[in-house]
C-alpha cells in the first residue's frame, strides 16, 4: 500500500494546497466584496481577478520548475550518496520535517484567524503602496499595479516549494511509485477544502474536517519524530553490526536488545504488508526502543503544552510568543531585516489597518459618488 | 643350564613389559613468546620453554606420560587437555578447566601424570576459556610398533593443520561476543598454517611408503586435504585403527586426526603439491586477501620447481571428500545394540537478552559452574548421582557404569559442527546427510532434518569410532558409546568460538565409582586455592545443601517474545498521550470558531480624501 500511497506526502500536499487555496480565496472574496458589487466597474474587478489567478498559476508553474530541479538534484546526486546511510538521513529528515510540521500545523486550525490576518496583510500592503510612493518609483508603481498578481504568485510559489522540500524530506524510503497518487489526491482535497471555505459553507463542519486532518497530521508528525529517533538509533546499531543486520529479518539480531522496550518478531514495517501503512501514519516499528517511545510521548506532551500556552495567550490577550521572539530577534544585529517587518504586521491593530485602507477598495459606491461630485 | 635358561625366560617375561613401559617426562614452562609463522605479522603466542612451535609430545603405547606445567604467562590462567586420551582411572588429568580441574593461575604449577594405554595420533591443547587459538596446541603421537600396518611403511610424518589469528583471543572475544555481532559470525582467521608454517615441503624418496599423521589443531576451520596424483590409504582415525581404505580427498575438521599411508612415485623428477583448502562455508565473510588454498609439497627433488597447485573448484564445497562414516574399525567392534540411555539434543544458535549470540544444546548454553564438576562429584557423597547438584547450566547427564549411551545430535544450525567427546571414542552409527557431495544439501533449508528413530537407514554392523565427528548443517548424527570410563567428560563443539558461546554439555559417568577410585593430587587443589576457586560443593559452591543452587552461574535471560509488562505499560502511555494530544488539538481547533465570520463583515471607515484620490487614479488607467 505504501508503495503506491505515501500517507505523509498526501497530508503535506493537502496542507500546503489548503493554505495556498485559502490565501487565494481570501484575495478573491476581498476583491468581490470591495469591487465586485454589481454597481461597480466590472472591468476593473475582472482584471484584478484575472491577476489573482494568473499570479497563483504562474506561482505554481515556477514552483514546479524549481521544485523539479530540486527533486532532480536530490535523486540524481543525493539518493545514491545517501542510500549508504539511509537510516541516518531518514532520521535527520524526519526530525526536520517534524519540526516544520509542528510549527505550521497549528495554523491550519486558525483558518478563520488566518483569513483575518490575511485581510490585514493585504490591507497593509495597500497602505504601504500608497505611502511609499516616493521610494523607488518604478518598482513601487509596478508592484502596486500588480499587487493582486504578486501576492498569490509569491504565496503559491512559497507553499509549493515548501511542499517539495517536505515531500523530498520524507521520501527517502519510498519508491517513486508512491508519489503520484498522494500528490494528486492531496491537491484535489486541499483545493476542494479551500473552495468550500471560499464559498463560506458551514464553518462548523469545515472546522471539524480541519480538526480531524490536523489530528492526523500531528499523529504523523509524532510518528515521524519517534521514527526519526528510532532511525538514528538503528543507524548507530547498524554501523556497529555491519551488513548482517538486514539478514536477521525480524528476529533477534535485527534490533538492539539493550534499547528495546518491546519487540515482536513480526509486523516488520520494512518487510510486512499492511504494517508499512501503520508505520507511515503512526511511526510504527516492530521494536519499541526507549528512545522512540519516550520521544513519542514527549512530543505529545509538548503539543499539549503548546496548545495550553496558545489558548492562554489568546484568552489573556498577552503578547504572543511569536511576537516576543520577534522582539528579541529585532534587537539582534543582522536579524532586524527579518524580524522588524513581521513585528510591524503583528503589532498593527488589525481593525486600525483595515481602517487605513483606502475606502475606495471597500466602498466603491462612495467613491463613485465623490467622483460624480467632482464632475 | 636348564634352570638358568628358564630363569632367563622368566626374567624376560616379567621385565620386558616393565622395560617397555617407560616414563616420559616433559617440563613445560609456559610463557609468552613472539612468533610470525605466516610471515604477515608478529604476534604474541603461548610458548613452551621459550619456544614456539610447541614440542610434539611423543610416547610409545603403554608409557607413563608426565607433564609438569608451570604457568609463566603472568596474565592468564591455563591448563592442558590431552585430546583423545581416555584417561581411564585418571579423570583428574583430563585438563578441562571447571570440569575436571581448576584453571591454573599465573605462577602456579600442575602435574599431569597418566598411562597412555592407546595408540595413534592425538594432540594437546589448552582447555581454559579460549586460550588455544593463541598457539597453545600441538600434536601428541603415540607410537605403536605392533600396529597392523607397522611394517608397511618406512617413515612417518606428522602434519598439523591450523588456522591462525593475528590477534589474541582475548582481544577477539569482545568483538565476537558482542551486541554488534548478533548473528554470532565467527572471527575470520588471518591465515592458515601447515605444521605451524607455510610453503613447506615433506622430503620423500621414490618408491617408498610413508605414514602421514594428519591432525587439524585449528580453532575454527576444517580443511580439505589431498596430495596431487597420490592416493591416501586411511589406516587410523582419532586413534582407532581402521581397515585400510583408499581415499582421494580428506575432510579434516577441527580436532580430527587421520593416519594415511601413501606410496611415492617411482620417478623423482617432480614435486607434488600437498593441497589444503579451507572449508569456506564456515566463513561469514571472505576478504580478497585471505589465502584459502595452500600448497605445500611432497618433495622428491629439492632442486625441481615447487609449483602452486592448480585448484579447479571455485567453492570448497564442490570438493567431494571421503565419507568417514563408511570406515570399518580394524578390530571390528560390533554395533552397540539397545542403548540404556538415549540423549536427544539439538544444536541451536540464538541471542540472549544481552544481545549477544549464544549456542545451545536444547535450551542450555553451557555456563561454567563455580566448582569444577569433578570436585562436586568428589564432595557430594550420595547426591553425586543427582544431576541437580551440577547446576542448571552445565547441562549434566549422569550415566550409569557400563551403560550403552546414545547421543542423537540434531543440528538446527546452518553451519557444521565438529563435536568432541572427552574420554571416549563413540561409534558413529548414523549421519545425515553423509559426508560427501550432499553434505551441505540442507544448509539453506528452513527446517532441519531430525533423526527419526523409527525410520532411518540401517546402522552399520561395525560402525567407525572416533572422538570428533562433524554434524552436517541442518542434519544429524547418532553416536553410541559404552560408559566404561568413570569420570566427568565434556561433550562439546570443538570450534573454540562455539565453545565460548556455550555449545557443550557434561557427562558424569559412574560418579560413585569415581568417589571410590579417584584421588585428586594435592597440586590440583593448590591451583584452586591460588585461583580462588572453590574445590568443594555443588555448582553454586554450596557445601551445606547440595540441592540449593542459589548463586550458581546462570546464562543470560531469554529474549521475551512480544510484549512484556513494560512493553504494555509503555504502549498504554503512548496511546494515552496520543489521544490526549489530539484532544488538545480538537480543543484548540474548536476555539477558532470564535474568529469565524468576523472577517467577512467589512470594516468600513471614513477615509481621508487624499488617499481616496490616489486610489481612484490607480485603477483608472
Amino acid at each position: 500500500m505504501v508503495n503506491v500511497f505515501a500517507v505523509q506526502v498526501f497530508f503535506i500536499v493537502f496542507r500546503e494546497c489548503l493554505e495556498a487555496a485559502i490565501i487565494v480565496s481570501v484575495l478573491l472574496s476581498f476583491l468581490k466584496q470591495s469591487m465586485g458589487q454589481p454597481h461597480q466597474d466590472q472591468a476593473i474587478y475582472k482584471r484584478l481577478v484575472r491577476q489573482v489567478w494568473a499570479g497563483a498559476l504562474i506561482g505554481i508553474l515556477f514552483c514546479l520548475i524549481i521544485g523539479g530541479a530540486i527533486i532532480g538534484v536530490f535523486y540524481s546526486l543525493g539518493h545514491d550518496v545517501w542510500s549508504n546511510a539511509e537510516k541516518l538521513w531518514e532520521g535527520i529528515f524526519f526530525l526536520i520535517a517534524t519540526v516544520i510540521i509542528t510549527i505550521m500545523g497549528m495554523a491550519m486550525l486558525r483558518i478563520n484567524k488566518t483569513k483575518e490576518q490575511w485581510r490585514v496583510k493585504i490591507a497593509k500592503a495597500m497602505v504601504e503602496k500608497s505611502k511609499n510612493k516616493k521610494k523607488s518609483k518604478l518598482l513601487g508603481d509596478w508592484a502596486r499595479r500588480y499587487a493582486m498578481f504578486l501576492l498569490p504568485f509569491v504565496t503559491t510559489m512559497r507553499e509549493g516549494l515548501e511542499t517539495v522540500v517536505f515531500v523530498g524530506g520524507v521520501s527517502l524510503g519510498y519508491p517513486a511509485t508512491a508519489f503520484p497518487l498522494p500528490v494528486f489526491t492531496g491537491i484535489v482535497t486541499g483545493l476542494t477544502c479551500g473552495y468550500l471555505i471560499y464559498r463560506g459553507g458551514n464553518a462548523m463542519s469545515i472546522q471539524l474536517f480541519l480538526i480531524a486532518s490536523t489530528c492526523v497530521l500531528y499523529l504523523i508528525a509524532a510518528g515521524m519524530f519517534s521514527k526519526g529517533i528510532w532511525d538514528l538509533q538503528y543507524y548507530q546499531f547498524q554501523m556497529g553490526v555491519g551488513s548482517d543486520v538486514a539478514e536477521a529479518g525480524s528476529g533477534p539480531g535485527s534490533y538492539n536488545i539493550l534499547q528495546t522496550v518491546w519487540h515482536v518478531n513480526c509486523c516488520n514495517a520494512e518487510t510486512d504488508n499492511g504494517w508499512d501503512v501503520f508505520n507511515a501514519i503512526l511511526g510504527w516499528e516492530n521494536t519499541g526502543t526507549y528512545g522512540s517511545i519516550i520521544s513519542y510521548n514527549v512530543y505529545w506532551i509538548f503539543i499539549m503544552l503548546c496548545v495550553a500556552y496558545m489558548l492562554w495567550e489568546e484568552r489573556s490577550g498577552k503578547h504572543s510568543l511569536r511576537e516576543r521572539i520577534l522582539v528579541v530577534l529585532a534587537q539582534v544585529p543582522g536579524l532586524g531585516w527579518y524580524a522588524k517587518p513581521k513585528l510591524e504586521v503583528l503589532q498593527q491593530e488589525s481593525d486600525g489597518v483595515v481602517r487605513v485602507v483606502p475606502t475606495g477598495l471597500f466602498n466603491e459606491e462612495q467613491a463613485e459618488q465623490q467622483m460624480v461630485e467632482m464632475k | 643350564m636348564a634352570v638358568s635358561y628358564l630363569y632367563y625366560v622368566l626374567l624376560l617375561a616379567l621385565n620386558v613389559p616393565l622395560l617397555l613401559a617407560k616414563e616420559v617426562v616433559y617440563d613445560f614452562n609456559v610463557t609468552w613468546v613472539t612468533a610470525n609463522p605466516d610471515g604477515l605479522a608478529d604476534r604474541k603466542v603461548v610458548g613452551i620453554n621459550g619456544q614456539w612451535p610447541l614440542p610434539v609430545i611423543e610416547v610409545d603405547k603403554g608409557d607413563q606420560l608426565v607433564v609438569k606445567m608451570y604457568n609463566g604467562l603472568g596474565d592468564k590462567s591455563t591448563s592442558i587437555h590431552f585430546h583423545g586420551m581416555y584417561q581411564n582411572g585418571t579423570n583428574e588429568m583430563d585438563g578441562a578447566s571447571m570440569a575436571t580441574q581448576c584453571p591454573v593461575p599465573p605462577g602456579s604449577s600442575i602435574t599431569y601424570n597418566f598411562t597412555v594405554n592407546q595408540n595413534g595420533t592425538y594432540w594437546y591443547h589448552c582447555h581454559t576459556d579460549y586460550c588455544y587459538p593463541d598457539g597453545y596446541r600441538q600434536a601428541l603421537i603415540v607410537h605403536d610398533n605392533n600396529s597392523y600396518f607397522a611394517d608397511q611403511y618406512e617413515e612417518e610424518f606428522t602434519v598439523t593443520l591450523s588456522d591462525w589469528y593475528h590477534d589474541l583471543a582475548e582481544d577477539i572475544k569482545p568483538e565476537f561476543m558482542s551486541l554488534y555481532n548478533p548473528s554470532g559470525a565467527e572471527p575470520i582467521p588471518n591465515s592458515w598454517l601447515f605444521n605451524d608454517t607455510i610453503n613447506t615441503s615433506l622430503s620423500v624418496k621414490p618408491n617408498t611408503t610413508y605414514l602421514l599423521r594428519l591432525a587439524n589443531i585449528a580453532a575454527f576451520t576444517a580443511q580439505y586435504f589431498y596430495i596431487e596424483d597420490h592416493t591416501l590409504t586411511i589406516v587410523e582415525i582419532d586413534g582407532v585403527y581402521t581397515e585400510p581404505t583408499p581415499a582421494d580427498i580428506l575432510y579434516v575438521a577441527v580436532a580430527q586426526r587421520y593416519s594415511v599411508l601413501f606410496t611415492t612415485k617411482s620417478t623423482a623428477d617432480k614435486n607434488y603439491p600437498i593441497v589444503t583448502v579451507v572449508d569456506s562455508t564456515l566463513l561469514d565473510t571472505i576478504t580478497p586477501d585471505l589465502q584459502l588454498n595452500s600448497t605445500n609439497w611432497l618433495e622428491y627433488d629439492a632442486s625441481a620447481p615447487h609449483l602452486q597447485a592448480n585448484i579447479t573448484v571455485s567453492e570448497s564445497d564442490s570438493l567431494v571428500p571421503f565419507d568417514d562414516g563408511t570406515l570399518v574399525p580394524h578390530d571390528h567392534e560390533p554395533l552397540l545394540e539397545t542403548p540404556d540411555l538415549s540423549i536427544n539434543v539439538a544444536v541451536i544458535m540464538d541471542n540472549l537478552d544481552n544481545g549477544k549470540g549464544y549456542a545451545f544444546l536444547n535450551n542450555i548454553s553451557y555456563t561454567t559452574p563455580k566448582v569444577p564438576t569433578l570436585y562436586t562429584v568428589m564432595s557430594a557423597g550420595a547426591l553425586a548421582t543427582d544431576a541437580t547438584v551440577y547446576g542448571d547450566f552445565t547441562h549434566t547427564k549422569v550415566l550409569g557404569h557400563n551403560d550403552v549411551v546414545e547421543i542423537i545430535l540434531n543440528n538446527q544450525d546452518s553451519g557444521s559442527h565438529p563435536f568432541h567427546l572427552h574420554g571416549h571414542v563413540f561409534q558413529v552409527v548414523d549421519r545425515y546427510p553423509p559426508m560427501g557431495a550432499d553434505f551441505y544439501e540442507y544448509a539453506d533449508a528452513t527446517d532441519a532434518i531430525a533423526f527419526d528413530p523409527s525410520n532411518h537407514t540401517a546402522f552399520p554392523a561395525y560402525p567407525p569410532r572416533r572422538d570428533t565427528i562433524v554434524v552436517p548443517p541442518m542434519g544429524y548424527v547418532v553416536l553410541r558409546f559404552r560408559a566404561d570410563n568413570p569420570g566427568v567428560w565434556l561433550f562439546h563443539c570443538h570450534i573454540d568460538w562455539h565453545l565460548m558461546q556455550g555449545l557443550a554439555m557434561t557427562f558424569v559417568e559412574a560418579p560413585l565409582l569415581m568417589q571410590d577410585r579417584l584421588t585428586i593430587p594435592q597440586d590440583h587443589f593448590a591451583a584452586c586455592e591460588a585461583a580462588g576457586v572453590a574445590d568443594k560443593g555443588n555448582a553454586a559452591a554450596n557445601t551445606e545443601d547440595y540441592l540449593d543452587l542459589r548463586g550458581q552461574n546462570v546464562q543470560p535471560g531469554w529474549i521475551p517474545d512480544g510484549f512484556t509488562t513494560r512493553g504494555i505499560v509503555s504502549m498504554v502511555f503512548t496511546v494515552l498521550s496520543a489521544f490526549l494530544g489530539m484532544g488538545a488539538i480538537v480543543l484548540y481547533g474548536l476555539s477558532d470558531l470564535k474568529f469565524a465570520g468576523r472577517g467577512d463583515t467589512a470594516q468600513v471607515a471614513v477615509e481621508p480624501a487624499a488617499a481616496r484620490d490616489e486610489t481612484r487614479g490607480e485603477y483608472q488607467d
